[in-house]
């Protein structure tokens, strides 16, 4: 059952955003000047894909209510798949939006903000040891060396 | 050809090849990390590459990448690639058996012989097809992109509605920017950062490796007890009664990897089947039966040679690795189809020669190193999860120095995290992405020739065929439904 709600709340989500970006294209469109040099236009490709979109959501959204008068059972759950902890993917990503403003805001140089970040993004995968810390950081920091050299030296690209 | 081949024995293009085809067994080994994610990794490496160099690092990836993914499928039930999944269904047996080298040796020569054979057909189809592809007109390549593209959203495995949701979001993705046919900005709603449009790598980065990389990191580590396989793998005269069966594998390989959106996995699944039907024991099979695993890694390596026919003949990708290597392609301002024989012969050819090499390199490294490669998967996961994150990080960076670009490949991950927990396939998407600007153009360059006279298709044979196998594509899952519906009331009845 509680899968049958999770593909329902889905399903419905993703009606809602694909609804969302369809009227997106189809304001953005109505900006656009008419055909001049061609048959076909600028406006043409975002009209026929939001009209594309509308249905697609309109058939999953009515697939929702059909599943849902519907007393058919829910699939059953995948049983052999490892269980997944959400916090920990959470994590991970709060580390990766917290290293890109760091390096790019903030200014904090490269290769003090990327050990940060692989300590961060390894404990957060596989907890906190302090022999786990000492890797990370000198992983970190390895990499940091290796990237920024590479890039500078071989590609004359220096990053932040 | 021959110049082909010459071009590349330079000491550069080999090591590129052979850093390649290493680098893409070793990720292959590792389950969760996939050849199209390793690709689109090194793509900005390779902006100040030469274009031949290029194209031999990637070939050599794509090549290792689904070949390495055979070994853990055989020592751990864990395929390295989704190709690999058949592999497990005689290959872990026989390594419980206590064969896991010869099942190993035996999957090495598969993958082998299945490269050479679709090579025969690449490098023997290719240029004629190429002629012939240089006969089609705009509403020709319109109707080809509108039928791969298709075929690719229909075939993805789930619903189709939500495979054709993928593509269109990932057409639509790829609107916003300069429309480059009259020079106005389009949907960038006055941000200056949207006149350039969403790049190709950081969307390719973001979709693949980011949502990738979140998804594993919330999944725990299950590693079983791995028995480390001996040095020597065992081969013996006898395995050439082998060869009918490994011709099958490589020609059914080979043809399915023509069609769009099929794949490796499904092409290991269909020679599978068809050995296991033909064979006089097929009770055999899922017990750790060697032309068990023959079928499969035949069938999924000859796949890739399949998918670089349509790809460097008519810059049509099979699959999202191949999307990948057409950005590659772009940019180096070469254009995968017809005129890339006449215009960039050394990059046709050379993709051609790096294939046949790729595979013998392959074979050598595999060979050698298999003992060693299988303790990869011993390593933490989360440092290399961490490391892959900084690559992602900086390969976004790299391609315009720009960070931008990162924040893009962040948003594109969060996208692709969100559409595959609706279970919208991610291969429509990205390549919706990368065929929208050729299908708006062939489509407008169509009109104009014939002023906006639609029926003009009906006047072009192979753009007809083209649409009618698009719509014959859609319509197919309801015929067949209904088909077996009424076989289903007419036994009832009986």
């Amino acid at each position: 059952m509680e899968d049958k709600a999770r593909k329902t709340i889905a399903d419905l989500v993703l009606a809602a955003l694909t609804l969302g970006v369809a009227a997106i294209l189809i304001i953005g469109a109505q900006s656009l000047p008419p055909p001049r040099f061609e048959p076909l236009g600028s406006a043409a490709l975002p009209r026929i894909l939001g009209g594309l979109l509308i249905v697609f959501a309109l058939i999953i959204a009515a697939g929702v209510l059909i599943r849902h008068r519907s007393s058919a059972p829910a699939p059953q759950q995948d049983t052999t798949t490892p269980k997944v902890d959400p916090k920990r993917g959470a994590l991970v990503f709060i580390a990766l939006i917290a290293y890109v403003f760091a390096v790019d805001v903030l200014r904090v140089p490269f290769i003090a903000a990327t050990p940060l970040f692989v300590i961060a993004a390894g404990v957060a995968i596989s907890g906190v040891n302090r022999r786990g810390l000492i890797a990370f950081a000198a992983l970190g920091l390895l990499l940091a060396v290796f990237i920024s050299t590479v890039f500078e030296r071989l590609l004359y690209i220096r990053i932040g | 050809m021959a110049d082909a081949f010459i071009a590349l024995f330079t000491l550069d293009n080999l090591t590129f090849l052979f850093i390649g085809t290493a680098l893409g067994i070793v990720v292959g080994a590792i389950p969760g990390l996939t050849a199209s994610m390793l690709i689109a990794l090194t793509l900005p490496l390779t902006f100040h590459m030469d274009p031949v160099s290029a194209v031999t690092l990637l070939i050599g990836e794509y090549v290792g990448g689904i070949s390495g993914g055979l070994i853990m499928a055989i020592l751990l039930r864990m395929p390295g690639t989704p190709s690999s999944i058949v592999t497990t269904f005689d290959g872990y047996p026989m390594a419980q058996k206590g064969q896991a080298e010869r099942a190993l040796a035996l999957g090495i020569m598969a993958s082998v012989v299945g490269g050479i054979i679709s090579w025969g057909f690449l490098a023997g189809m290719s240029p004629s097809l190429a002629r012939f592809a240089l006969q089609f007109g705009p509403w020709e390549y319109f109707t080809l992109v509108l039928m791969a593209l298709v075929m690719l959203a229909v075939l993805s495995q789930g619903s189709m509605v939500k495979g054709l949701l993928g593509a269109t979001l990932g057409m639509s993705f790829a609107l916003p920017g300069i429309d480059s046919s009259i020079g106005q900005a389009r949907l960038t709603f006055g941000s200056d950062a949207l006149l350039s449009g969403f790049g190709l790598l950081p969307v390719l980065i973001g979709a693949f490796a980011i949502s990738q990389i979140l998804r594993d990191s919330a999944t725990p580590q299950t590693i079983g007890d791995m028995k480390l396989p001996s040095r020597h793998l065992p081969i013996y005269r006898r395995d050439l009664s082998y060869i009918p069966r490994l011709v099958r594998g490589s020609v059914i390989g080979t043809w399915i990897g023509l069609l769009p959106g099929i794949g490796g996995n499904i092409a290991a699944l269909v020679s599978y089947s068809t050995e296991k039907q033909i064979s006089r024991e097929p009770e055999k099979f899922g017990t750790g039966y060697e032309p068990g695993v023959i079928a499969a890694e035949s069938a999924n390596n000859a796949s890739i040679g399949g998918a670089l026919i349509p790809l460097i003949t008519m810059g049509i990708p099979g699959s999202v690795t191949e999307a990948i290597l057409i950005g590659a392609l772009t940019i180096h301002n070469l254009q995968p189809g017809p005129l890339l024989f006449q215009g960039a012969p050394e990059i046709a050819y050379g993709i051609i020669a790096a294939y046949f090499v790729a595979n013998v390199l392959m074979l050598m490294l595999m060979w050698g190193l298999v003992r060693y490669i299988a303790q990869i998967v011993r390593l933490p996961r989360s440092g290399l999860m961490a490391v892959i994150l900084v690559f992602c990080v900086t390969g976004s960076y790299a391609v315009n120095s720009s960070f931008i670009d990162v924040w893009v490949m962040i948003g594109f991950g969060v996208i692709g995290l969100g559409l595959e927990y609706c279970k919208v396939p991610l291969g429509p998407f990205v390549i919706g992405f990368v065929l929208s600007p050729i299908a708006e153009e062939q489509l407008r360059a169509s009109l104009m020739m014939s002023d906006g006279n639609l029926a003009e298709i009906l006047a072009r044979p192979y753009a007809l065929l083209f649409l009618a196998l698009a719509v014959a594509t859609v319509a197919w899952p309801a015929i067949a439904k209904r088909i077996s519906d009424r076989e289903t009331t007419g036994k009832d009845i009986v």
